[in-house]
């Protein structure tokens, strides 16, 4: 067997999301549900029980008429890498369900262990986690829309945004198939990234600097990932999260939003 | 099986001789011995139900529904593994074949095999897909990519699936009644410490040991999780 | 030997040991954990989706007047996701959140599953002949009575071959009551041949704009062809281009503006004839363009006369110096354009804010001109022969039809004799989409006679007396031309993904089928074997460039961009002429204080199917929770009438009343009340029916004094504490 995974500088797939391009159209949300088979209830209503791996997040500035703005921000899963891997869920995951992928960055996980004590999403800041709490029902005549790419999730598991790592996969069998040696920028996007009619999401590695999304952020290895890129800023930066989805705007009160910046606190 | 039932005869004759004599040093000298019995005989029974009626009971044997032979399309005909079980253009594994594969030479019976016969008149010609069981299937939350395994780290088909290429017949697919999945992954050895041929058994731990060894890491939960 | 107790244990312990010696605790233990692991649901049983050979299939997306391209990737027969097809002159590459639904509409419990014919109140299975061979028979009976005049036709738009079959139906049988839903294309097109002469479909050439001035278009709230309008959006991010939104609403299209210039609703008209004011006062405008212009001198004093900024300020509600400072930044940029159109821009508008925003985009040169606005001819490949008339369709032609759509229920209650005896609906869904909803349902009920074409099990589909399923979108060829506001219109074919699902027929098909039916004349009119046959006929030489790219721009058709089309001269005469007021909402005020609007979102389907389950997931809670519907009211005007957030209400407007909740939001006009459009659904099922209000029962049609169009857009309200 061949062994050149080992010399190759591993993957650390991230995204850079335009808050200044975001419409807050919904594409992107649509577009998860539909590349991951996520279900649907009659009543979608109730927000704390809806499953969005990929959600849109309508912030507003708090001011009066006529000075009040909107800012729309997607919010996937922030594959948070921690510190050497110790994102905040993976940390406390009981039945080793979720893990680090240290090869792709990606916050991995098995539907199948889980059990559903959703230590996770408690632990989980962005609440990026969804249980569900029904079986999923798809009416009749609807599972033929489902995707084999992605196992559909029961009754009692948590779910999340994967960064569609089933494209990877698939990307990657064609890159071995075609006996490629390196995956292209484009040869894996997220079902978001595609969809979206703004271009306002960037998907690629962040190690690689020859991506998009290295170049836009310039990410500080030696700082947590921090971007040196004055303009870009990830959430609850302060948290120590490390987290992989890095957003640009040009509006200061959506950057200070962003780090839930209370009046005379520092950046620790 | 009587081994097992004779002996709890034995044993419910014992008491009844037993009940009807009495006397406490007759009970006392046997006091030893009926719990040295007792424990062989408890010893013996499970022993038996462990290693043969709970196998038995386990799993159900199905038959396949066509007796394919490979031999005599590998070595007689000289087609390679590839000619059914091909890669698509993407890269992804077609894995067992559709009727499309067979209907060049099949589409009507070219011998006089039962088993020929059986497959063009009940799949063939009613172009209903043959309900193949998969010995190696894996459950549906699983990923493998064939492509890198074969291609990309150059493994052989048999590495994994034995020498299914090269037999005359199709052994019964034994189904796991509680689990669903077929014995070969776990492995006809239900201890699974006697694994002697890498594909003697499909588990989790067989993957990941065997990731460990030639990538350093057992990978994480997506590498084959989907 | 006796089995005492202690014997009784050593056997135990035996058994335990031994138990222990096999494999049976370690194998049991890990499958009843495997079993536990793949525990698929009670009682509904997770389904693995079967794996298979992936592939792509181009088509082209017709759940709006957008027409994006789509690519739908297939695991074997069954299509698993709709994407955006990347290089389609529309959107290249992207999609939006309702064609990315698109699955769940072709494989949704909402479509009809065969020929369903309504006998006694319940819906009865019938076959195909038996359904055309009845309806055939019933058309038949009334043209020979005489009443071909009283069978009509109504379609969800008037381009492409489909509606032209429906119209040619009619004609053949002898009527000319065939009717298009309202759209906003019909007013440009109206404006656009008063002030330059030829009736010329109006387009906008976004990309290459430096000052966009949108008077409540919600430019990214569906307008036009929505994805494109996102992408040229993102575009003006990267130029610096720069966005005014003038509207009541903070909606989409405000939040991503430069400006957010909140408007009394119903005064964009005012403004953008104020702005000309400061434009023509200041010297500003494009001297070439008004020296070969006409009536420009009247325009002028009347601008002078009544458009000063204060009237406009008062009248607007928006300050002097913004309008003074918009006035001087929109005549001073390179590329400014001024569009209208309220919400999606798919409702007609009243034609004389539409001229006065060609006229402003006139005054600056804006007309013809990179960035600005685009005249072009309407797409016209269809040139088919005219259909064969008999005796009793040349005598029914020479009838008078209803003046319009929203007439509908006017003319059917008042007249003694129905003068619509027959209906076929191919696509549309008036019942739902017309304004004052429930007087429409109240005329359709009374027609004999109504057959509906459509996929889905509707609101105008659950009123009908026959229901001809059709081929879903994604099952069927279908060209699909393309203006939506594009600098150069498109034709795109729509082309079939998947096989038919279930008893369901091509609409044109359908109508070849039924004209064959009914024999005679009617049958000689269409020559076409099929509709495949009639579509490609209909494209001759051009059909195999629409093959092979899955769309042709519209300049293959050989148009010559003329000078007088290129001109951009324009008579501001119509615009002077035109009557009616600029600003009306209709309704008493001291009745009904406030004003309520509806809006689109890019998240709702507001039109003729409803909203799919996966965009409905990303409707806020702050729009629709459980079955209530929200209003959004500025906190101002929600102190004075004594409504808190989240509590419900009742809305009453001139049209209808209805049960709403209350959703403060800093984002709208003191004295509006906004609703989203879109729900309030009576048929489909539970993922789409009784949830919400529908907009349309309380608003009733306002009619244009220069097109005849039903133009509402609001409507006057009152808000009380339920």
């Amino acid at each position: 067997m061949k062994q050149n995974q080992g010399n190759k500088k591993p993957h650390k797939f991230g995204m850079v999301i335009d808050l200044d391009k975001c419409t807050g159209c919904g594409s992107c949300m649509v577009a998860c549900m539909s590349e991951n088979n996520v279900s649907f209830r009659d009543d979608e209503s109730d927000k704390q029980k809806s499953i969005t791996w990929m959600r849109v997040y309508k912030l507003t500035n708090g001011k009066p008429f006529p000075e009040t703005e909107i800012c729309y921000l997607p919010r996937p899963c922030m594959h948070c890498e921690g510190h050497h891997g110790h994102s905040p869920c993976v940390s406390v995951c009981p039945a080793t369900a979720t893990d680090y992928d240290f090869t792709t960055g990606i916050v991995s996980q098995i539907y199948t262990r889980c059990f559903g004590c959703r230590y996770c999403m408690a632990a989980c800041p962005y609440h990026a986690r969804y249980f569900n709490w029904w079986d999923p029902v798809w009416p009749e005549g609807m599972k033929e829309s489902l995707s084999p790419n992605v196992s559909p999730r029961m009754r009692g598991v948590v779910e999340k945004c994967s960064f569609c790592f089933h494209r990877y996969q698939l990307a990657m069998e064609k890159v071995y198939y075609d006996g490629g040696q390196e995956l292209g920028e484009d040869e894996y996007q997220t079902a978001c990234t595609q969809a979206c009619p703004a271009g306002a999401i960037t998907f690629g590695d962040l190690n690689n600097p020859k991506h998009a999304v290295h170049q836009l952020v310039q990410p500080d290895e030696n700082h947590g990932g921090k971007p040196k890129n004055p303009d870009a800023f990830r959430l609850l930066e302060r948290l120590g999260t490390n987290p992989k989805v890095y957003y640009f705007s040009s509006r200061k009160w959506v950057r200070d939003a962003a780090d839930n910046n209370i009046k005379n606190t520092k950046d620790a | 099986m009587s081994e097992f039932d004779d002996k709890s005869v034995d044993v419910s004759t014992e008491r009844d001789v037993s009940a009807d004599s009495d006397g406490d040093g007759v009970k006392a000298d046997n006091g030893g011995l009926a719990m040295l019995l007792s424990f062989i005989i408890g010893l013996v029974a499970a022993l038996i139900i462990g290693w043969g009626v709970f196998p038995a009971l386990l799993y159900s044997e199905k038959e396949q529904p066509v007796q394919f032979n490979h031999d005599l399309h590998v070595n007689g005909e000289y087609m390679e593994c590839e000619s059914c079980h091909y890669f698509r253009e993407d890269g992804t594994f077609a894995g067992v074949p559709t009727l499309n594969a067979c209907i060049d030479c099949h589409e009507y019976p070219i011998g006089s095999s039962e088993a020929e016969l059986n497959f063009v008149d009940n799949y063939m010609a009613t172009g209903k897909e043959v309900p193949w069981r998969i010995y190696s299937k894996q459950p549906d939350c699983v990923f493998f990519s064939h492509a890198a395994h074969v291609v990309e780290a150059g493994m052989d088909c048999v590495a994994c699936h034995g020498h299914v290429g090269t037999s005359t017949s199709l052994k019964p697919y034994e189904e796991n009644r509680i689990t669903g999945y077929s014995r070969d992954i776990w492995g006809k050895d239900l201890t699974g410490v006697f694994k002697k041929h890498p594909w003697d058994s499909m588990k989790m731990d067989d993957c990941a040991r065997c990731h460990e060894r030639e990538t350093g890491s057992k990978g994480a939960c997506f590498q084959c999780h989907k | 030997m006796k089995i005492d107790r202690r014997s009784f244990l050593a056997l135990v312990g035996g058994g335990a040991v031994g138990t222990a010696l096999t494999p049976l605790p370690i194998k049991l233990t890990d499958d009843i954990s495997i079993w536990s692991q793949s525990f698929r649901g009670l009682p509904n049983e997770v389904p693995v989706p079967a794996d298979g050979a992936a592939s792509y299939h181009p088509s082209v997306c017709t759940l709006c007047p957008g027409g994006c391209g789509i690519s739908v990737r297939k695991i074997d027969d069954r299509a698993v996701k709709v994407e955006g097809a990347a290089g389609f002159p529309v959107n290249n590459g992207g999609v939006c959140a309702l064609g990315l639904s698109g699955l769940q509409l072709l494989y949704g419990p909402w479509r009809v599953q065969a020929p369903k014919k309504k006998e006694n109140g319940t819906w009865k299975t019938i076959s195909w002949s038996q359904a055309m061979t009845e309806i055939a028979d019933k058309l038949n009976k009334l043209r020979q009575a005489g009443r071909a005049h009283a069978i009509a036709g109504i379609a969800r738009t008037e381009a492409g071959t489909v509606p032209s079959l429906l119209k040619r139906l009619l004609t053949a049988c002898g009527s000319n009551q065939f009717f298009a839903m309202p759209a906003v294309d019909d007013t440009f097109r109206t404006a656009a041949a008063q002030m330059r002469g030829n009736a010329a479909a109006v387009g906008f050439d976004f990309e290459n704009s430096s000052f966009v001035l949108s008077l409540s278009a919600g430019l990214l709230d569906g307008w036009g062809a929505p994805v494109r309008m996102i992408a040229a959006h993102s575009q003006w991010r990267n130029t610096g281009a720069k966005l005014v939104q003038v509207e009541p609403r903070l909606s989409n299209t405000a939040a991503k503006a430069d400006q957010w210039v909140a408007i009394n609703p119903g005064t964009e008209g005012i403004l953008v004839l104020g702005l000309a004011h400061v434009i023509v006062r200041d010297g500003l405008y494009d001297r070439a363009v008004t020296q070969n212009s006409e009536s420009f001198d009247a325009l002028k004093a009347l601008l002078k006369k009544d458009y000063a900024p204060g009237a406009v300020a008062k009248a607007t509600g928006i300050g002097e110096p913004v309008i003074e400072q918009l006035a001087k930044d929109f005549a001073m940029a390179a590329n400014p354009v001024a569009v209208c159109g309220r919400g999606s821009g798919r409702e007609p508008a009243p034609v004389k804010e539409v001229m006065a925003v060609l006229a402003l985009n006139a005054l600056v040169g804006s007309i013809n001109r990179r960035g600005g606005v685009f005249t072009s001819s309407p797409l016209d490949y269809i040139q088919w022969e005219q259909p064969v008339l008999d005796d009793m369709a040349t005598k029914g032609l020479k009838k008078s039809a209803i003046d319009g759509l929203h007439k509908l229920p006017e003319a059917l209650n008042k007249a003694n004799v129905p003068s619509i005896e027959a209906l076929i609906v191919a696509e549309a869904n008036p019942v739902y989409g017309s304004h004052d909803a429930g007087a429409m349902k109240a005329a359709f009920e009374q027609i004999p006679l109504v057959i509906s074409l459509s996929a889905y099990m509707d609101e105008t589909a659950a009123l009908a007396d026959y229901v001809l399923p059709l081929h879903n979108n994604l099952e069927r060829l279908e060209d699909v031309p393309v203006s939506a506001g594009l600098k150069t219109p498109v034709v795109g074919l729509a082309q079939p993904v998947v096989k038919p699902q279930l008893d369901t027929m091509h609409p044109g098909d359908a109508i070849l089928k039924l004209a064959s039916e009914m024999g005679g004349s009617v049958s000689e009119s269409f020559k076409w074997r099929d509709y495949k046959e009639c579509l490609k006929s209909t494209f001759g030489d051009d059909w195999r460039a629409l093959a092979k790219d899955g769309y042709i721009q519209k300049t293959l058709f050989g148009e010559t961009m003329d000078a007088e089309r290129l001109s951009k001269r324009i008579d501001f005469g119509p615009l002077l002429k035109s009557r009616g007021a600029m600003s009306e909402v209709p309704g008493d005020k001291n009745q009904y204080p406030l004003v309520l609007v509806g809006y689109d979102t890019m998240r709702i389907a507001a039109e003729w199917i409803g909203t799919p389950p996966f965009a409905l997931k990303t409707v806020s809670d702050m729009v629709i929770k459980d079955d209530d519907i929200f209003v959004e009211v500025n906190p101002a005007t929600a102190r004075t009438l004594g409504l808190k957030t989240g509590k419900a209400a009742t809305l009453e407007t001139p049209a209808g009343k209805a049960r709403v909740r209350v959703n403060l939001s800093d984002g709208i006009v003191p004295g509006v009340v906004a609703m989203a459009k879109g729900f309030g659904h009576t048929a489909y099922d539970r993922y789409i029916a009784k949830k919400g209000v529908n907009t349309n029962t309380l608003i009733g049609p306002v009619e244009d004094a220069v097109s005849g169009q039903d133009v509402a857009w609001g409507i006057r309200a009152q808000l009380k504490n339920a």
